[in-house]
C-alpha cells in the first residue's frame, strides 16, 4: 500500500500518514475483569483479514478510520469516526 | 581495423561527432551515440571483460542492456555497464575484475582450475576448521565482487521526482507504442518509458534484410510524437513495481517515481542463448545482439560467421548479416522441421547453407582463447536433445549468432502479483491472471507476430481505458498460427563442459545436474545453490534455460518447476540514485541566530536545533567547563534557556476540563484561572508517556505544555481522543507559534521586573502560577516553573517576538551576570532539583508507582487513560524503584555512565538512568532504578562501570541541595 | 502592542543572499534580492519570495464560520478551498472548521478581526506563525515535482482548491492564485520549519537557474 484516501483531503502517498493502530472497542473499565482488561491492553489480533484501523493525515491533522484487508493490503473504505454511514 | 559499415537508415550514431577515448591504454574512436561496447566492437576490440568466477574473456552477448560481463571503471565510477553507457570524448576506462588488464588477466588461471570448483565448492570446503575461516573469508571476499568501490566518490545529488499519469506503458516497442496511441486517443494521459536511447524496440533492429520494419516505426513514432497526451521517455528503465502502481523510472540523472492509474507492461522478451561448449567466447553472440550492432550502431558483428538457431529468428538474423556483407557460412537449425519454406528459401537465395536437425557441438577457440576460430557442427535430435558427436563437421568462422528462443521480460509483472502459466504454443511463460489495472501486451504476453503485436497493444490500451471508466470498443487479437518462437530444450551436453547457462556467474550445464543430484532440485533451492540468476543481470539470459534443465532432470513439465521472481531493481541501479536528494527537515527557534552568534554549540534535538551549551562570547571551553559555568550562573545569579521546543497546546471548549480529566491523571475541575497543574499522561497500560503543565487560562481554555520530544504525539493523541469521546473541545497546536524561554536563578525576578510593570512578586506570582503580562512591550504568558531552579520564570511570547524579548532580557540581566544556558546544562540543573525526565529516566514499561509519582494519580476520578491498568498494577508488588543517589564525597575513579547496571550478589537489580558531576554540589549525583528493598534513603547499592569496577552509591532525598549542608561534616 | 522590530522567520536563512531589508508590518523582511531585471527573469523562470511578513489571522472551531460570516466575510463553501475578499484578502478554509485570513498591504481586516471579541463558544482565535512563500515561474511544477508527491499539474489546485500536503518533508498548505496578473503558487508552513524549507526550495530553484526575489516584487512598499 503506497496510497491512502483521507476522507477530507483525498488520495495521498502513505508518507503523509501516521498509523494509529487497530480500532478496538474498549471494555467498560468499571465492570470488566482484570483479565479482560489486560487482554484489551496487551493482546493484538495479528491474523490477516479485514481490520478497522486508525490513520492520521499529518499535514491536516485528520484522524480517520480505514477498513483495510491486511491479507491483500487493500483498503475497502475510509471515513471519519462515526460517519461510517454517510460514506 | 574497423568494423564500422556504411551509414544505415535509423542508425543511432552521429557521424558528425567523432569521439576519442582510452580503453585499457588503447586509443579508440567512436561516435556520439555509441555505447562503450559498440565503439569497441567497431574498433575490432572483442574482449570487453572477464567473467566473474573463472575470469574467462567475454565480448558482446545480448546487447540488450544486460551484458554484465562487460563492465568498466573510469577510476571514479565503477561497474559501468559498457553495453549501455555512452562513450564520451576523453574518457579513460578499463575493464573491472582483472589483474594486469583484460587481455592478460592474471586471474585467468582460475579457468583451468574450474573442474575443481564445482558449485557449492566454497560452502563445502572452507567451513572447517572453523579457526581458518577468517583467513579464507578474506581471500574469498577479495576474489568475489566485480568493480572496486571508490571511497572518495564525490557527492552528486540526484533529484527524485514525482510524475503522474493515467496509463504508464513500459516498453516503447511495437506493442507499447501501439498501446500509447490507442490510449491517448481516448483522452488519457500517457507516459511511455523505454530503457533504450531511442524508442522502437525490435523495430530498431529486427529488419530481416528489409526496410518494412523501419517504415512501420517511422509512421508509428510520428503518431506518438504528435500526440500531446503522450510523454515518451527514453533512456530510463522501469525499476520495479510497487504497491498502488508506483513505478520508479531510473534515468541517468535520477529516479522519477511515477504514480500511474493503470500500467501496461509491453516490455518484450529477452533472447535466450542455446547452450553448447564455448558458447561464451568473444564473437559468439545472440542473433538480436548481432542485429542491434548492425542497425543501431552500423557495426559488422563479425566477418565470417554461422548462425545457430532453434527458431525462425536465426534466419532473420542471417538475412541481416548477409545484408551488410558478412559471409554467413551456414544456418544451423536445431529443429527437425526447420523454418517455413519461404523464409528458408530467402536465406538459401543469399547463398547460405541451411542445416536442419543440426547443432553446434562446440566452438573451437583461437589459440589465445580470446576468439572464435571455427565451429564443430553435428547432427542433433531436438526431442532427446542428443548430439551425435561422432559425426562432426568443422566450419571455420570468426563469429556465431545464436537464436534459441525468448523469455518474457516479466519481472515487473511478477512483482505486481501476476500469475503466469506456461503456453506450449509459444513455449513460454505468459500472464494468466493479471492484477487489477495492470495489463500486458506484445512478446511479454506471448504475442510475436508483428500485426498481432500492434493489435495486442491496442487491446491492452482499450482494456486500460475501460478500467479507467472510458467507454471503448473491445479489440480482439486473432491467434496467428506459427511455430513456437522458443525451443523447449536448446541444450547440447558436452563431456568437457564449458557450455554456459549463466554468463554472470559462470554456471555450466553440469552444475545444474550436480545440484539436482545433491538434492537442490527445487527451483528456489537450485537458484541459491548454483547462484543461477543471482548475478547482476538477474537471470535475464539464464533463468529460462535453468528451468528447462531442471524440468528435464526431474522429468517434469516446465510449468511444474515454476519460476523465481526477479526483485527490484530491474537493472543494477547506483546507490546514489536510490538515495537521491534526502530531505531532513530541521526546526529553528526564533532565537536561533542569537545562539549561533553567541557561541551556542548547536545540537540536533529531534528535528530542532538547540544549543547544548555556549562557547560564550568567543571563549573556548570544554563542554564540561561550559556546562558547570552555566549551571553555576543559574545557581548564583541567573541564566536563561530557549525553551521554544516545548510542546504548547491550547485546549478550548465547553468540555475542556472534562477532556483534561480523562486525558491526564490529575484533577482540573477546581483549578483556578492562572494556576498550573502537572499534566501526567499515561498510556492504556499505565506506562508514563509525558508530563507537562496545564494552566487554566479561563473557564473553557487551558494552555498545556508537553515535553519537547512529545509535542506532536501528545497533540495527535489529544485529537484522537476528542473524536473518540465526542467532546466539545477544540485543540490548537501552538508549539511552533510560540517562543518560550526560562529565566532562572536568584536574580531572575529582579531582572524580569525591569522589563514589566506587572507584579511578579512571590505573593502575586507564586510557584505554579501564571499571569498574562507585557514583557519588553510584548504580550506574554509568564509562568513560575521550578524545573531547573526554585525561582524561575517561563515566558511564552509569539514566535516573531521571541528574539526581541530574549535580547531584552539578556541585556537587562547583563549587570547581574546572566548567562544563556543550553540543554546539557538543563539536564544537570533538573537533576540537582531531583526531577526525572520521562523516557530518559523512565522507559517503555515504567509505571508511576516505580517513579514515585503516586501523588499525581487521582484514582478517585471516574476515568483517565491508564487508570484501569493502574488498579491492577497497584495490587502487585513493585519490582523496581527510581531513586536519587550520590557517589562518595570526592569520588575519583571510574565514573559510571548512564545505563550501567546496579548489581548485587552478581544479580542485576537495576540501572543508572542519569548521572552527572555537579560543581555546585561538588558531588556526583544521579538517578537509578534499584530493587525496592534498596530504595530507602540512606541505603547503598553498587554500580558496575564499563570497565567492570564496582562503585558504591547512596540513596538520598531530592532535591540534592541538602548535600551542601552536610559539606562541613 | 509590540515594541521593537521583529524578524521574518526566514531572515537568518536569507542573510547569505545579502538582501536589502525593510520593515513590513513591523517585521524585518527581504525587500529586494537582486536588481529589477534579474528578479524579473527569475520571476519568469522560477523564483521564490518570502512573504511571511503579511498579516494573518486564524480562527478555529465549530462556530468559526458563523463568527466570520457575522464579520461580513465571504467564506469558501468547500472544505480545503479559498476565496478572495474585496480588498484581495485571502480566506483559506483549512479542512472543515479552521480558517486562515491573510491580508495584502494596506488592509485593516486582520486588525479588525483581532479586535473583534468572541462572545460565543466554539470560536477560537489561533495565534499564527507562518513562514509563507510565493513560488512563480514556468518551472514551478518542475520544482514541485522534486519535493512533493502529489500531482499539482492536474486539477488538485483548480477551482480555488487548496491542499494540505508535505513538501520536502514539511507539512504545508498550498494553493495557486492570480497575483498581479500572473499565476503563482502560495505556500504556508510552520515558521520554525521556514528556514529549512526556504533553503531547500531555494537550492533546487537555483539548480534550475532561478532564484530568490524580494517582497517588493509583489507588494509596493510605501
Amino acid at each position: 500500500m503506497k496510497l491512502l484516501e483521507c476522507p477530507i483531503n483525498g488520495i495521498r502517498p502513505i508518507s503523509e500518514f501516521t498509523y494509529g493502530g487497530e480500532y478496538r472497542n474498549m471494555p467498560n473499565p468499571d465492570t470488566c475483569s482484570d483479565s479482560e482488561w489486560a487482554a484489551y491492553v496487551h493482546y493484538r489480533n495479528g491474523a490477516p483479514g479485514l481490520k478497522k484501523e486508525w490513520w492520521y493525515h499529518t499535514p491536516s491533522g485528520t484522524w480517520f478510520i480505514a477498513e483495510r484487508n491486511t491479507m491483500t493490503d487493500k483498503v475497502n473504505r475510509t471515513y471519519l469516526l462515526g460517519q461510517e454511514e454517510a460514506k | 581495423m574497423t568494423s564500422r559499415i556504411a551509414k544505415k537508415r535509423g542508425e543511432w550514431i552521429n557521424r558528425d561527432k567523432p569521439l576519442t577515448f582510452q580503453y585499457e591504454g588503447q586509443t579508440v574512436q567512436g561516435y556520439e551515440g555509441d555505447t562503450i561496447s559498440s565503439a569497441l566492437w567497431a574498433a575490432g576490440i572483442n574482449v570487453l571483460g572477464r567473467s566473474f568466477k573463472y575470469h574467462r574473456a567475454r565480448g558482446v552477448l545480448s546487447f540488450a542492456n544486460h551484458d554484465v560481463n562487460a563492465m568498466m571503471t573510469d577510476g571514479v565510477d565503477t561497474n559501468i555497464r559498457a553495453d549501455v553507457w555512452p562513450v564520451a570524448d576523453g574518457m579513460d576506462i578499463k575493464a573491472v575484475n582483472t589483474i594486469g588488464g583484460v587481455l592478460k588477466d592474471k586471474n585467468k588461471y582460475i579457468d583451468y582450475l574450474s573442474p575443481f570448483l564445482p558449485v557449492g565448492f566454497y560452502y563445502k570446503t572452507f567451513y572447517k576448521p572453523k579457526s581458518l575461516f577468517p583467513f579464507w573469508e578474506d581471500k574469498i571476499r577479495k576474489a568475489a565482487g566485480l568493480g572496486e568501490v571508490n571511497f572518495n566518490y564525490p557527492r552528486i545529488i540526484k533529484p527524485k521526482k514525482f510524475a503522474h499519469c493515467d496509463v504508464l506503458i513500459i516498453g516503447a516497442g511495437l506493442s507499447g507504442l501501439s498501446a500509447a496511441v490507442k490510449a491517448a486517443e481516448q483522452g488519457l494521459d500517457v507516459i511511455v518509458v523505454d530503457e533504450n536511447k531511442q524508442a522502437g524496440g525490435s523495430l530498431t533492429y529486427d529488419y530481416a534484410g528489409e526496410q518494412t520494419t523501419a517504415d512501420t516505426l517511422t509512421s508509428l513514432l510520428g503518431k506518438v510524437e504528435s500526440n500531446p497526451n503522450i510523454r515518451l521517455i527514453t533512456d530510463a528503465y522501469a525499476g520495479g513495481f510497487y504497491g498502488d502502481k508506483l513505478v520508479p523510472l531510473v534515468g541517468k540523472d535520477g529516479i522519477t517515481k511515477v504514480w500511474a492509474k493503470s500500467v501496461i507492461v509491453a516490455s518484450g522478451a529477452f533472447e535466450q542463448p542455446p547452450v553448447f561448449r564455448y558458447n561464451d567466447l568473444p564473437g559468439v553472440m545472440l542473433g538480436s545482439a548481432a542485429q542491434r550492432l548492425i542497425h543501431r550502431y552500423a557495426v559488422k558483428p563479425f566477418n565470417k560467421g554461422v548462425v545457430v538457431t532453434a527458431n525462425d529468428y536465426g534466419y532473420r538474423t542471417a538475412l541481416d548479416l548477409a545484408s551488410v556483407g558478412v559471409d554467413v557460412v551456414a544456418v544451423i537449425d536445431m529443429r527437425r522441421n526447420g523454418a517455413p519454406r519461404d523464409l528458408s528459401q530467402k536465406v538459401r537465395d543469399k547463398g547460405i547453407a541451411v542445416h536442419i536437425s543440426s547443432c553446434i557441438y562446440e566452438v573451437i577457440p583461437t589459440s589465445d582463447k580470446l576468439g572464435v576460430k571455427a565451429v564443430s557442427v553435428c547432427p542433433y535430435d531436438d526431442i532427446s536433445a542428443g548430439a551425435d558427436s561422432g559425426h562432426t563437421v568443422r566450419l571455420s568462422c570468426d563469429g556465431v549468432a545464436m537464436s534459441a528462443g525468448w523469455a518474457p521480460a516479466a519481472a515487473l509483472l511478477y512483482q505486481a502479483g501476476t500469475k503466469m502459466r506456461y503456453d506450449y504454443s509459444v513455449e513460454q511463460f505468459v500472464p494468466d491472471e493479471l492484477p487489477e489495472g495492470v495489463f500486458a501486451a506484445g512478446k511479454v504476453n506471448g504475442v510475436f507476430d508483428s500485426k498481432a503485436r500492434q493489435l495486442d497493444g491496442q487491446r491492452a490500451a482499450a482494456e486500460a481505458a475501460a478500467f479507467l471508466g472510458k467507454t471503448v470498443d473491445v479489440v480482439t487479437v486473432p491467434k496467428v498460427e506459427m511455430a513456437p518462437p522458443s525451443h523447449p530444450y536448446p541444450i547440447v551436453e558436452h563431456p568437457k563442459g564449458k557450455n554456459f547457462v549463466d554468463f554472470d556467474e559462470d554456471i555450466q550445464v553440469k552444475d545444474f545436474i550436480n545440484a539436482a543430484k545433491e538434492g537442490f532440485d527445487n527451483i528456489e533451492l537450485m537458484k541459491r545453490f548454483t547462484t543461477v540468476g543471482m548475478g547482476p543481470s538477474q537471470g535475464k539470459h539464464s533463468n529460462m534455460n535453468a528451468i528447462r534443465i531442471l524440468a528435464r532432470v526431474r522429468q517434469l513439465p516446465v510449468e511444474k518447476i515454476g519460476t523465481t521472481t526477479a526483485r527490484p531493481f530491474f537493472h543494477p541501479t547506483p546507490i546514489g540514485h536510490l538515495g537521491g536528494r534526502g530531505f531532513h527537515p530541521h526546526r529553528y527557534t526564533a532565537m536561533h541566530e542569537w545562539h549561533v552568534d553567541n557561541g551556542g554549540v548547536m545540537m540536533d534535538a529531534g528535528m530542532w536545533m538547540r544549543p547544548a551549551y555556549y562557547q560564550y562570547r568567543g571563549r573556548t571551553m570544554s563542554a564540561m567547563e561550559a556546562v558547570q559555568e552555566e549551571a553555576l550562573a543559574v545557581r548564583q545569579q541567573a541564566g536563561m534557556i530557549d525553551g521554544s521546543t516545548l510542546g504548547k497546546i491550547e485546549v478550548f471548549g465547553a468540555d475542556a476540563t472534562e477532556f483534561l480529566e480523562r486525558f491526564y491523571t490529575g484533577k482540573f475541575s477546581k483549578q483556578k484561572i492562572g494556576e498550573s497543574r502537572i499534566a501526567l499522561l499515561l498510556d492504556e497500560a499505565g506506562v508514563m508517556v509525558d508530563d507537562g503543565l496545564a494552566v487554566r487560562v479561563d473557564d473553557e481554555k487551558f494552555y498545556v505544555s508537553t515535553n519537547s520530544s512529545n509535542a506532536a504525539t501528545v497533540y495527535r493523541e489529544m485529537q484522537r481522543n476528542v473524536q473518540l469521546w465526542g467532546l466539545q473541545v477544540t485543540l490548537v497546536n501552538l508549539t511552533g507559534a510560540m517562543a518560550a524561554m526560562t529565566l532562572a536563578g536568584p536574580k531572575s525576578r529582579e531582572i524580569l521586573s525591569t522589563l514589566t510593570k506587572a507584579d511578579i512578586s512571590e505573593a502575586s506570582l507564586p510557584d505554579g502560577n501564571m499571569i498574562q503580562a507585557e514583557i519588553a512591550g510584548v504580550d506574554a504568558k509568564v509562568m513560575r516553573v521550578s524545573f531547573v531552579s526554585d525561582l524561575a520564570f517561563e515566558i511564552h511570547v509569539p514566535y516573531k517576538a521571541g528574539l526581541h524579548v530574549w535580547k531584552q532580557i539578556m541585556a537587562a540581566g547583563e549587570s547581574h551576570g546572566i548567562r544563556p544556558f543550553g540543554t546539557d546544562v538543563q539536564r544537570l540543573l533538573r537533576l540537582e532539583m531531583g526531577h526525572h525526565l520521562i523516557s530518559h529516566d523512565t522507559d517503555g514499561l515504567t509505571n508511576p508507582y516505580e517513579a514515585h509519582s503516586e501523588a499525581l494519580l487521582k484514582m478517585d476520578k471516574p476515568f483517565f487513560i491508564g487508570q484501569r491498568s493502574l488498579k491492577i498494577i497497584a495490587k502487585k508488588t513493585l519490582n523496581k524503584k527510581l531513586v536519587n543517589f550520590v557517589l562518595e564525597k570526592d569520588f575519583t575513579g571510574d565514573m559510571p555512565n548512564e545505563c550501567n547496571l546496579v548489581i548485587e550478589d552478581g544479580n542485576i537489580k537495576g540501572r543508572v538512568t542519569s548521572i552527572a558531576y555537579s560543581k555546585y554540589l561538588n558531588r556526583v549525583i544521579g538517578f537509578a532504578f534499584v530493587a525496592p528493598e534498596q530504595g530507602s534513603t540512606g541505603s547503598t547499592f553498587s554500580i558496575r562501570t564499563d570497565s567492570g569496577a564496582m562503585v558504591k552509591a547512596t540513596v538520598v532525598k531530592a532535591p540534592f541541595f541538602h548535600l551542601l549542608d552536610n559539606d562541613g561534616e | 502592542m509590540q515594541n521593537g522590530i521583529f524578524k521574518s522567520p526566514i531572515a537568518f536563512a536569507q542573510a547569505p543572499l545579502k538582501p536589502i531589508n525593510g520593515i513590513v508590518n513591523g517585521m524585518e523582511t527581504a525587500i529586494t534580492m537582486a536588481d529589477k531585471a534579474i528578479e524579473a527573469s527569475r520571476y519568469e523562470l522560477l523564483s521564490i519570495c518570502d512573504v511571511s511578513a503579511l498579516n494573518r489571522f486564524g480562527v478555529k472551531g465549530p462556530n468559526a464560520a458563523e463568527w466570520l460570516a457575522a464579520a461580513s466575510l465571504t467564506l469558501p463553501e468547500e472544505k480545503n478551498s479559498w476565496t478572495l475578499q474585496g480588498k484581495r484578502e485571502l480566506v483559506l478554509r483549512l479542512g472543515s472548521s479552521e480558517y486562515l485570513i491573510e491580508e495584502p498591504l494596506n488592509s485593516q481586516m486582520v486588525a479588525q478581526l483581532n479586535a473583534l471579541p468572541v462572545n460565543q463558544s466554539g470560536v477560537h482565535k489561533v495565534i499564527r506563525n507562518d513562514a509563507s512563500f510565493i513560488v512563480s515561474g514556468k518551472l514551478a511544477t518542475t520544482l514541485f515535482s522534486e519535493v512533493c508527491a502529489i500531482d499539482l499539474s492536474g486539477d488538485a489546485l483548480e477551482e480555488n482548491r487548496l491542499v494540505m500536503t508535505v513538501i520536502a518533508g514539511v507539512s504545508v498548505t498550498l494553493l495557486r492564485q492570480m497575483l498581479n496578473g500572473q499565476s503563482v503558487y502560495r505556500i504556508w508552513c510552520d515558521g520554525t520549519f521556514g528556514p529549512y524549507l526556504w533553503k531547500t526550495l531555494l537550492g533546487i530553484t537555483e539548480e534550475h537557474g532561478g532564484g530568490a526575489i524580494g517582497f517588493s516584487f509583489y507588494y509596493e512598499i510605501n
